[in-house]
């Protein structure tokens, strides 16, 4: 098995709460909610590090992000 | 002008040319606001709430710091505790060694802990059970005499004992009532509250501290920050209160939640949320509306040998502010980060976070072989807002605080030699300053003062009741 | 809570079981080496937000960067390294209040060397209900106390800041 790179890694072990649509998934910016969390409100799928760095900005699940100006593909 | 534009020559800027100048230009103000507020003689003034009669049934610090602010200017306040117990806050001291003897007569070996400093100068100290109802009558009777009360039992204790608002205003329709604690009603109505939580629950606690990309952790304040300024807050409330007594002739009952306080402190945290979903996180030393405007290492401590390593290895920080354009450029030019300067030109662009990681790296790196105040010298000689950070000793010793008479000593009546800086903390007043009489007395110091010359009770009933342990 | 490495190297024919306590503040994101507080192995770790990513592994020859906080042998009557034991566990920079013994520390001056009421016992008040109507008369009450003062300031140990 070829050796993990760290961000392949956390992506191992944070298993998020949700699944959807968002290119916020490939992005290195999202902060996921995380598997099992009571917080934050069920309607987001996590936080943007990127756009308002260094505060976080709430992802909504409603509202599908399919581009982004800030969006940085993780490396695969 | 110079010839460099970027050094500055005090020819060219307004105000005075020289130092002489500057003395003779500052002096008829400075003379006239030294004879104004006459620092150091405050008891010769008069108190500015002189006849206001408060009664306090409080604990920790909080709810005590809410009279204290009234006793500083002139009120009366006493405070009610339990009998040879005292306010818990009496037990509780720092590193359990700071103590002032005697607490009570009954109580020859335990004193009051420094922990209970600065919410309880000023203060009458009475003793009385007053939930028994041999006594219920005789706080009734400290009631009609009293312009108002603090509190902080949890929501309808007092009330189960017939001393809530709706009792009392009976007594006395003139009375204010102030109960301060937790969360207040609503879901939580049972909760107790401490400073800490506070400032976990309304979200202070999320915004202090390293960003999790410094590897930082939420902070909390050391010192009880939501305390203090809670108490603060429901002295605005309490003389706003006293305000409208004298328009309407009626009292009023203050009901004030501690957790709400962070809310207030947080600035633009909540609106930021509401318009636009955006989470606010802490940012170490550093500020997220302004740059360069942080607290930075520098490489060498001023006191190398102290033995205090508080001293010897924190003496390392300075502020520094230089977010204005024409400053940051100042700031650019002696520290030799013109490039940053071209690269950062306009505020908008130096704020980014990004940004910033490259400035203040850039600035840690220029102070590395300096110490701090070298570079606080060096900055605030070039017209750039620099200070050191400094810890308490260097604050005791600080000649500004000492010129103002922040930081001064007291001869205390009972206890002796005491530092303060409580009332002596709160700004000037020129005409009814507020003043530190006593740091604190012991427990039920003032039983017959209060029973006998202002309640009329007989010695004998008096010391009945202390035999019985109701007072 | 904080993450382990348990050193099972073999020591001079026996295993050094040692238990090594990674303080999580250091170490939830932290990559660098560590010595076991026993037998001083060193050992390479790399931990992302408290999961161990790389590690612990062996790294013989090279300079620890951080020692354990704390470390202990359970199998061997749990005899431990508390820490700032020098050369074992991390060292911190404090003074540590070696005075301090849970009993109250007695002061009778303050820092400008002024009489301060801080020891006990002191004698009761003066009155009906624990009442303390009257200053505290130092040369009265407190001679002994008095008497050192005096001498104090003949010394001129008192002063004003």
């Amino acid at each position: 098995m070829a050796e993990l790179t760290p961000e392949e890694f956390l992506d191992n072990i944070m298993i998020p709460e949700k699944s959807s649509d968002h290119i916020c998934w490939n992005c290195t910016g999202l902060k996921p909610v995380l598997k099992g969390s009571k917080f934050p409100p069920a309607d987001i799928i996590g936080w943007c590090k990127k756009i308002h760095w260094p505060h976080y900005w709430c992802v909504a699940d409603f509202n599908v992000v399919k581009k982004c100006y800030a969006f940085e593909a993780k490396k695969k | 002008m110079a010839k460099d534009p970027r050094v500055t020559r005090i020819e060219d800027l307004p105000g005075p040319k020289s130092q002489g100048e500057m003395d003779e230009m500052k002096m008829p103000y400075e003379e006239y606001c030294k004879n104004l507020f006459d620092v150091g003689n405050e008891h010769t003034k008069p108190e500015a709430l002189k006849g206001i009669k408060w009664l306090s049934c409080t604990m920790y610090i909080f709810t005590p710091h809410s009279v204290a602010n009234l006793a500083e200017l002139g009120a009366k306040v006493v405070k009610i505790e339990m009998p040879r117990m005292g306010d818990a806050m009496r037990h509780t001291s720092p590193f359990n060694e700071c103590y002032l003897y005697p607490l009570h007569d009954t109580r020859p070996m335990t004193g009051t802990g420094l922990g209970f400093t600065n919410a309880n100068p000023n203060k009458y100290f009475l003793t009385m059970d007053y939930h028994i109802p041999e006594m219920v009558e005789v706080f009734y009777g400290l009631v009609k005499k009293f312009d108002g009360l603090t509190e902080l039992y949890r929501p309808g204790t007092l009330d189960k004992w017939k001393m809530s608002y709706r009792y009392l205003s009976e007594i006395n329709p003139r009375f204010i009532y102030v109960w301060g604690g937790g969360f207040g009603y609503g879901p939580k109505i049972f909760g107790g509250s401490y400073d800490i939580l506070g400032q976990a629950h309304a979200g202070l606690a999320s915004v202090t501290g390293m960003h999790e990309y410094m590897g930082g952790h939420c902070t909390k304040q050391t010192n009880w920050v939501i305390d203090w300024q809670s108490g603060n807050i429901i002295t605005c409330s309490i003389l706003a209160a006293i305000h409208h007594r004298r328009k309407t002739g009626l009292g009023t009952m203050i009901e004030f939640s501690q957790v709400q306080v962070p809310t207030r402190m947080l600035g633009h945290t909540l609106p930021m949320y509401g318009k636009f979903g955006i989470v606010r996180q802490r940012w170490g030393n550093w500020d997220t509306q302004l740059c360069a405007h942080g607290i930075i290492l520098c490489g060498k401590s001023d006191f190398p040998d102290a033995d205090n390593p508080q001293d010897k290895f924190d003496a390392r920080y300075v502020m520094v502010s230089a977010f204005q354009d024409a400053d940051f450029k100042e700031l650019c030019a002696i520290t030799g980060m013109n490039d940053l300067y071209e690269k950062y030109k306009s505020h908008d662009k130096r704020v980014e976070g990004e940004a910033q990681v490259e400035i203040y790296g850039a600035l840690e790196k220029w102070a590395e072989d300096k110490s701090r105040s070298e570079v606080a010298k060096i900055l605030q000689d070039a017209g750039i807002l620099a200070e050191p950070v400094r810890n308490d000793r260097e604050v005791y010793e600080s000649e500004h605080f000492r010129e103002r008479g922040t930081v001064r000593w007291l001869d205390d009546p009972l206890f002796g030699d005491m530092l303060v800086h409580c009332g002596y903390s709160c700004g000037l007043m020129e005409k009814t300053p507020r003043r530190i009489n006593w740091h604190w007395r012991p427990v039920g110091a003032d039983n017959k003062k209060v029973y006998q010359d202002w309640l009329g009770v007989p010695q004998s009933t008096i010391q009945e009741w202390y035999d019985k342990a109701w007072i | 809570m904080c993450d382990i490495i348990w050193c099972k190297k073999e020591v001079d024919g026996k295993d050094c079981d040692t238990i090594n306590y990674l303080d999580p503040y250091y170490f939830w994101n932290w990559e660098g080496t560590i010595a076991c507080a026993e037998c001083g192995t060193v050992y390479y770790i790399y931990m992302i937000n408290g999961f161990m990513y790389k590690g612990p592994d062996e790294r013989p020859g090279e300079k620890p960067d951080i020692l354990p906080l704390y470390a202990d042998k359970p199998y061997d009557g749990y005899s431990n390294y508390r820490p700032g034991v020098e050369g074992r566990t991390r060292p911190y920079q404090c003074m540590p209040r070696s005075w301090l013994t849970g009993t109250a520390d007695m002061v009778k001056f303050s820092v400008r060397g002024r009489p301060v009421r801080g020891w006990r016992p002191q004698p009761p008040s003066a009155g009906l209900a624990g009442q303390f109507p009257y200053n505290w008369d130092i040369q009265k009450l407190t001679p002994e106390v008095w008497e050192e003062y005096q001498q104090k300031l003949s010394k001129g140990e008192v002063k004003d800041w």
